[in-house]
């Protein structure tokens, strides 16, 4: 299999998620759907509870209550690697690699494996070849030798991305893409994530940069005070009044 | 749309490289690495295996015995601090329950010690899974603290249960060799040892290359990422916990086997852990032999300072300073250390792609190379 090919499937409903931390109520009663094939962008002020709703989606913090399900199935008691290896991946706000690995074993991490292949050769040709398709399609190839730390932040963001791409997900949440990164390379995430969604995969984007988020999404969902507050295509997200005063106070 | 430009464009070099890493990998003789690795390999195992030939001083014979129960120790340890990066500074506990296990199923049961020394490590990993269930849900320095809780509980079990320990005066073990020599007994158990030390390096050499061994290595280095990325974390620390624990247990059990007298306040001590970590972390806990060249360098050290200052507390303290130097001056251990000195002669790996220009006006490469508002690691920093 190369670094192309169509994926099906992917749909994310997320009903009544709670989680307090102490008597704060960072996520509070979030009920979301994301559709299969979507681009989604999910935005809101600083606060607004975004990354605690993505770690609770993606079991890296248990929440309170609610549920979500990953294309008809219960992930709400699940762990991370198992959310993970049910097809739904995941970037981090701040971009995580690992850093004394180099390149191409930051990417062999992330093949599939059944018990039977835990035994098998990490690095086999067919890692390999997939493991080289997916850096060649974010431009990283020519470093696969180079160990993560040594290369620079907008590559790492870079490895970031094709390192949950080689996991094969059906759904990727990226949280920040945008942050910390040059308008050429926004620009470039910005042209792998409508080409990776044209092939059938769903996007859910938490992002500040609002120029990327209205051009880039089908779907938007404004959070505020740990629930959604609105959602529909950005052009009318934006002009609703109840996004305008939880961002402006208006 | 897009993609059919993308994948032609991408279908062009892939013949190229195809060739990868191990494909273009020149032959033993003219690759002067290779050829210096193996040749120090063999070196190592001439040396190992010649040595008990050339003495028949029986300290010369015990002193290598304990090297190697060093060396198998370490290794063992490295299993666990090795791939995954949890220090357990309390592995004394499997050393401790390996030795008690064959001394205890040879003496209530009557069984062969062979069998028993093949039982042992197994029952030490079924007393290992449980405490590693509930030790690797904390991470970090509370992990270290369950570990030396474990060897402290292991040892005032040791003392008190007199009944089936023997208590503080110790344990006898029966002989498993009946009517050796001192040197030859010490003979056998050496080359006992080598082949239990062979095994436990081939075993970890074969996890270090595998898809399992990676997912390993990645918890070491972001847990969290790893699981982001699928890697059951906790089943593959457990599996390795247990692997570690098997090994430290044969360690153990050769020992019994060996010594043939156990005294709990030796075999369940927080030194000995200790030990384990200072000669992996010495060697280099992320290499093959690290750990068996740390017990060399260690356990001499150990010996010379015994045989020298007597019974005193003095090869504590040059242990200790030992320890602080390799920290300061090789934190990664001394192999690395070494392969880097080595590496400065090597030719040099470089982060920017050489283009020609006719290539950029082709289009046929576009990758952002230079694209770093902030840059930790910097842009084309050379290794």
């Amino acid at each position: 299999m190369t670094a192309t090919g169509t994926v099906t499937g992917g749909a994310l409903t997320v009903r009544g998620l709670s989680k307090a931390f102490g008597g704060v109520r960072a996520v509070d009663d979030a009920s979301v759907e994301f559709k299969p094939g979507r681009i989604n962008a999910i935005i809101g002020p600083n606060g607004s509870g975004k990354t605690t709703f993505f770690n609770c989606v993606t079991g890296m913090i248990r929440a309170d209550r609610g549920t979500v399900t990953l294309d008809g199935r219960d992930v709400s008691r699940a762990t991370p690697d198992r959310i993970a290896r049910l097809g739904l991946g995941r970037s981090f706000q701040v971009c995580r690699v690992f850093p004394r690995m180099t390149v191409m074993e930051n990417m062999l991490v992330g093949v599939r494996s059944t018990a039977a292949d835990l035994w098998r050769r990490a690095d086999d040709e067919e890692s390999l070849e997939r493991a080289r398709g997916w850096l060649r399609r974010v431009g990283i190839d020519h470093l696969e030798h180079s160990e993560a730390r040594n290369i620079s932040y907008g590559q790492q963001k870079l490895l970031e991305l094709a390192g949950v791409l080689m996991a094969e997900p059906r759904i990727v949440m990226l949280d920040e893409p945008a942050g910390g990164v040059n308008p050429a390379l926004i620009g470039r995430i910005s042209a792998l994530v409508r080409e990776l969604n044209a092939e059938g995969r769903t996007f859910i984007v938490v992002e500040h940069n609002m120029d990327l988020v209205m051009s880039l999404s089908d779907h938007v969902v404004v959070f505020d005070r740990g629930r959604p507050i609105a959602e529909g295509a950005p052009a009318e997200v934006q002009t609703d009044p109840r996004v305008l005063e939880a961002y402006l106070g208006v | 749309m897009r993609n059919a430009s993308e994948t032609t464009r991408a279908a062009a070099p892939a013949a190229e490289r195809t060739a990868g890493n191990r494909a273009a990998r020149p032959p033993l003789l003219r690759d002067p690495r290779r050829l210096v690795g193996v040749g120090l390999l063999v070196a190592l195992a001439v040396v190992v295996l010649v040595f008990p030939m050339t003495t028949s001083v029986g300290y010369l014979l015990s002193t290598g015995v304990v090297i190697l129960n060093y060396a198998l120790m370490a290794t063992g340890w490295n299993f666990m601090g090795g791939f995954t990066g949890y220090i357990s500074l309390g592995h004394a506990a499997y050393f401790g329950l390996g030795a008690y296990a064959v001394a205890i199923l040879i003496d209530r049961t009557g069984m062969s010690p062979f069998l028993a020394l093949a039982l042992a490590p197994l029952v030490v990993v079924v007393i290992a899974i449980p405490v590693g269930v509930a030790a690797l849900r904390v991470r970090g320095a509370s992990f270290v603290i369950v570990t030396i809780a474990f060897v402290l509980i292991l040892l005032l079990v040791a003392q008190s249960w007199a009944s089936l320990t023997g208590g503080s005066t110790g344990l006898m073990v029966p002989r498993a060799f009946q009517g050796l020599m001192r040197t030859e007994h010490h003979q056998v158990f050496y080359y006992i040892y080598v082949a239990a030390l062979v095994l436990a390096l081939l075993v970890w050499w074969r996890i270090d290359r595998s898809r399992f061994g990676m997912g390993l290595k990645a918890v070491r280095e972001d847990e969290d990422k790893a699981r982001a990325l699928g890697v059951p974390t906790f089943r593959a620390k457990l599996i390795a916990f247990a692997w570690s624990a098997f090994f430290t247990g044969l360690a153990g059990a050769l020992y019994a086997l060996w010594f043939g007298d156990l005294d709990p306040v030796f075999q369940f001590s927080i030194l000995m852990g200790a030990y384990m970590v200072l000669m992996a972390l010495l060697g280099g806990v992320r290499e093959l032999f690290g750990p068996l060249l740390g017990a060399i360098v260690v356990g001499l050290a150990i010996e010379f300072f015994k045989a020298e200052f007597g019974d005193t507390q003095f090869h504590l303290v040059a242990t200790g300073l030992l320890l602080a130097l390799v920290v300061l001056f090789m934190p990664e251990g001394v192999i690395p250390a070494v392969k880097g000195l080595f590496a400065r002669f090597g030719p040099q790996a470089s982060s920017i792609r050489e283009v020609s220009a006719q290539q950029l006006l082709d289009g046929t490469q576009d990758a952002p190379d230079d694209d770093a508002p902030v840059a930790p690691g910097g842009v084309g920093r050379v290794r």
